[in-house]
């Protein structure tokens, strides 16, 4: 887990990124970086623009202004060169987002054999290692809708963990699980992290965000209001409007 | 005319009449799905002429009655140096008004899945046309099997138009009219054919609800 370099090229990138739904603006002037092996998570309370800005980051969100760059490269604006980046960042959704009519091993190795142009016997090879890293292997011939939520957004991971992603992206991975199956998900993301993954994760597991973050990035009304380490952050809010917000999650 | 003076007269007729009827099904449900496809490929692009032509075709050749449509193609293609025999008249005009029914069909599967699932493809890095034929079409074609089903029955129903235009042999509904400008088959005429589609219906209907529960996604 690294740290701000500044000497370093940041692994995601966002200048000056607006973005509007018609009167709405959903996000005002965003900033970011994010370093290799990093590990950033962002808060707020809904409707704050942090899934938004989650998603501009491989453009399922097309912007105003401003620019997104991956490694200092502006994110090409569509076709195939669009494709070829996306592929090289991983996105875990809330609603998991499997493919229905694949087995859980097809829908691992859809993307290394069709995208990467991987051999199907090495594909599905290191998709096996991948569910059994995540602990689903012994659902490989399943098809989606026989999991738990817990096990496919376990899967939705090794899914993109297939690609070897420069990064990943959760946004809110643990929203749409029933409360006894959040653990075994965040487990896995911890995993990541302490491996050096690059990550942007959306949620609202605030002991996760505590534990596991390089740096929290807070925001409202489509703004990035405050940021800074963990710690910091969640004993020593430095704006009303985080304090507001941390006070209203507390206590429960 | 009784009914075995009907079968001894006519059974042969009737025979290769029904054979008649399934080979211009075959062969236009083929291409009607063939054609249902590109069509409905066409109208999710994301190319707007694209989706214009392809929902105008559907517009046009949903609501244009079968019989007009034939006779546009038999008087009208002509005009054009385009002279086509009557049978391939016939299946051109069931292929035409299959498909923009087939086409709606397969948007009906398309709308059962989940934008989700696009957004995900999207990010592995799959193009346009890896998502259309690795995830959209496939879904597509297994929820849509059995208004398939019912849209292969009624392709086989519109070959009937078949009996509007001289063709040899005919097919089921062509070889009652030949039958009844003959002699008087009357009612048992028709029955005898109706017989044979509804059997063939019936044979459709069978397979197509086992190849549904077999194929049927879960979700």
């Amino acid at each position: 887990m690294s740290l701000n370099h500044t000497d370093e090229i940041p692994v995601i990138e966002l200048r000056h990124v607006d973005k509007h739904y018609g009167d709405l603006h959903v996000l005002r002037d965003i900033n970011l970086k994010v370093s290799r092996g990093e590990v950033l998570v962002v808060i707020g309370p809904s409707g704050s623009g942090k899934s938004t800005m989650c998603r501009t980051i491989n453009r399922l969100e097309t912007i105003d202004s401003g620019d997104v760059l991956i490694e200092g490269k502006p994110l090409p604006k569509e076709g195939r060169e669009l494709a070829a980046m996306r592929a090289e960042l991983g996105m875990v959704f809330q609603q998991f987002n499997l493919f229905a009519h694949k087995t859980i091993l097809e829908n691992v190795t859809l993307g290394p054999i069709d995208v990467l142009g991987m051999k199907r016997d090495e594909a599905e090879k290191r998709a096996m290692e991948l569910l059994a890293r995540v602990g689903v292997a012994e659902q490989a011939q399943k098809v989606p809708a026989q999991l738990s939520g817990g096990q496919q957004q376990r899967v939705a991971i090794a899914r993109s963990l297939a690609m070897n992603p420069k990064a990943m992206m959760f946004d809110e991975p643990t929203s749409a699980l029933d409360p006894e199956m959040i653990n075994e998900v965040l487990d896995v993301m911890v995993e990541l992290a302490r491996g050096g993954m690059t990550m942007v994760v959306v949620t609202h597991e605030m002991n996760f965000a505590r534990r596991v973050a390089d740096r929290v990035v807070f925001m409202a009304d489509g703004q990035i209001v405050e940021e800074g380490a963990p710690d910091e952050f969640f004993d020593h809010p430095k704006t009303q409007r985080a304090r507001d917000f941390l006070n209203s999650i507390k206590g429960h | 005319m009784g009914l075995s003076e009907l079968l001894t007269t006519y059974g042969q007729d009737y025979l290769t009449a029904l054979v008649t009827t399934w080979w211009m099904t075959a062969v236009a449900f083929a291409l009607v799905m063939v054609l249902s496809i590109a069509i409905t490929v066409m109208r999710v692009s994301p190319l707007k002429p694209l989706r214009v032509v392809g929902d105008f075709y559907v517009q046009v050749f949903r609501n244009i009655p079968g019989v007009a449509l034939l006779i546009i193609i038999v008087y009208a293609l002509p005009n054009l140096r385009l002279v086509l025999d009557y049978r391939t008249c016939v299946i051109v005009t069931v292929i035409l008004m299959g498909s923009a029914f087939g086409s709606e069909n397969f948007m009906s599967g398309i709308n059962t899945i989940g934008v989700g699932q696009i957004e995900a493809a999207r990010s592995l890095g799959l193009t346009f046309t890896q998502i259309i034929w690795k995830i959209v079409i496939p879904q597509a074609l297994r929820s849509a099997v059995l208004p398939m089903t019912n849209l292969l029955i009624a392709v086989m129903l519109s070959t009937s138009l078949g009996s509007q235009v001289p063709m040899s042999p005919d097919e089921l509904t062509g070889v009652v009219s030949f039958i009844n400008t003959r002699s008087t088959g009357g009612i048992l005429a028709f029955l005898i054919a109706a017989l044979g589609y509804v059997g063939t219906a019936a044979v459709i209907g069978l397979v197509g609800n086992r190849l549904d529960k077999k194929v049927r996604i879960l979700r």
